[in-house]
């Protein structure tokens, strides 16, 4: 026989699997040892000898090549949780949303872990003093003074100066050290109100710079300076995570930043006061793009958009969030507000 | 059908004509390009912009992969294995940073009783100079220098 029928490789590796488990049982002790490996291994070889009884004749009634047995199928569309045929995991080759790799390591993320992520807490560490209680804060939701009548059973009111709780700022410890969790790349085109042509030129490079195919968003509202009607479809997203993102961050501060003609860099005032950190590029600049630019010439050049970029880190304000930034090596120009 | 053309002789010579003093295929592509007039509804007339939407819309996928049993087989140990180097990976960086984290809090601890007035340990915990990263020691490490020189010898340490 040419090649092990599966249902004999099967029955081998179900064979090794009982003799592994029976040794890591006995392992403790010596005496027993010998019998239950012995009486494995005798068990594995029946196993064999059974399943290779079987196959030949299979291997004849195919013409000696060894067809499969059932093969999961992955259903075409998700038709809900209740239906039997479930999409085998993305990790499953036969599944269809499998992506093979990786292929590579990604430098930036190397350099994080190895690098930035000790340095940064290393900068930012709080001395804890151990064995002291730290100063208790007032509760961020006040209580009502009980001025009214009607203040009994009201819900706590808001914190003061706004009605949203912002993150909690937690003393630095080796579990919160700001990090990458995923870079959003938003193009909004407005040509594509009159011409969709713009909108898949715009998906295309979305998707060429970052490798992760771009959704198209709509308007979420009417405005009609603008001349935008409500749901049109108006711009194209990719969220980008894992090495994606860092491999996508470092492009940037590696090829197109240093190549952008009197680039500053990102605004110091940028960021949403809970670490995300947004910077965009001219059409001009993305087309200095490496995955542009190899290919120039089959992108309109008036089609190519401009876009923006969010870093969406996990720091919970926006000072951690810059100096993970510029540790990895994005510039910022003028005040930095935190 | 020979009356037909006879009665149409004087207003169309050519159609009585025999076939070789006319080449057919010259015929043909008039008609052709007549045809080819016709605009196309989907796709615009920009090549680039058509190839886009070919490749971005295509309904056709490739179907999914199918492997025999020891292949996937194989595929499922190795994909186990990744797995498992991955979370071996993420506990030991993150025990790694602990482990920092400690001797960080040990030494600032030490630093307050050396008897200098606490000089040291206020150096160590102050946080001056946090906003000013940039510049040579955020250059990602690359395996070989760059292409002038890869040292910076007019560099200064602030």
């Amino acid at each position: 026989m040419a090649r092990p029928s599966p249902s004999t490789a099967f029955g081998f590796l179900r064979g090794l699997a009982q003799a592994n488990r029976s040794q890591f049982v006995c392992e403790n002790s010596p005496i027993l040892r010998a019998s239950f490996s012995s009486a494995a291994s005798t068990n594995a070889k029946a196993v064999e000898t059974k399943d290779a009884a079987a196959a030949p004749t299979k291997a004849v009634a195919t013409g000696g090549r060894k067809k499969s047995r059932y093969q999961m199928r992955a259903p075409r569309y998700y038709k809900g949780p209740l239906n039997p045929n479930q999409p085998p995991p993305v990790s499953d080759p036969s599944s269809r949303a499998f992506i093979p790799g990786p292929f590579t390591a990604e430098r930036l993320e190397d350099h994080y872990y190895d690098t930035l992520k000790s340095d940064i807490m290393t900068m930012t560490y709080t001395h804890l003093v151990p064995g002291e209680e730290r100063a208790r804060k007032a509760d961020r939701l006040r209580s009502w003074d009980d001025s009214s009548p009607y203040h009994k059973n009201r819900p706590l009111r808001g914190p003061r100066g706004g009605s949203t709780l912002r993150l909690l700022n937690k003393p630095r410890t080796f579990r919160n050290v700001p990090g990458l969790e995923k870079i959003t790349v938003h193009t909004m085109v407005k040509g594509a109100l009159q011409d969709k042509a713009y909108l898949a030129v715009a998906g295309m490079v979305v998707q060429a710079i970052t490798g992760v195919r771009a959704e198209v968003r709509n308007t979420k509202q009417q405005l009609a300076t603008w001349g935008l009607r409500k749901d049109v479809p108006i711009a194209m997203k990719a969220e980008l995570k894992g090495p994606q993102a860092y491999r996508f961050l470092s492009s940037l501060v590696d090829v197109v930043m240093p190549r952008i003609k009197d680039y500053q860099g990102a605004k110091g005032s940028s960021g949403d006061s809970s670490g995300n950190i947004s910077f965009g590029f001219s059409p001009e600049a993305v087309a200095l793009f490496p995955e542009v630019e190899v290919n120039y010439d089959m992108y309109p050049p008036k089609m190519i958009p401009g876009i923006h970029v969010t870093v969406h880190t996990t720091a919970t304000n926006d000072k951690d969030g810059r100096i993970l930034l510029q540790s990895m090596g994005v510039p910022f120009y003028g005040k930095l507000i935190d | 059908m020979s009356r037909i053309l006879q009665s149409l002789q004087g207003y169309v010579p050519s159609l009585l004509r025999p076939i070789s003093q006319k080449p057919a295929s010259r015929v043909s592509t008039s008609i052709t390009q007549v045809r080819g007039k016709k605009k196309s509804s989907r796709g615009g007339k920009d090549p680039r912009i058509q190839l886009i939407h070919y490749s971005l819309y295509h309904p056709l996928t490739p179907r999914p992969l199918k492997f025999s049993y020891l292949r996937h087989l194989r595929h499922w140990t190795i994909h186990r294995a990744w797995q498992l180097y991955k979370a071996n990976m993420r506990r030991e960086r993150e025990l790694e940073l602990e482990r920092m984290y400690n001797s960080i809090r040990d030494s600032c601890e030490k630093l307050k009783t050396i008897g200098d007035g606490g000089r040291l340990y206020r150096i160590a915990i102050s946080k001056q100079g946090l906003g000013q990263w940039g510049g040579i020691g955020t250059r990602i490490p690359t395996e070989a220098p760059g292409r002038n020189g890869g040292w910076d010898y007019t560099y200064k340490n602030q």
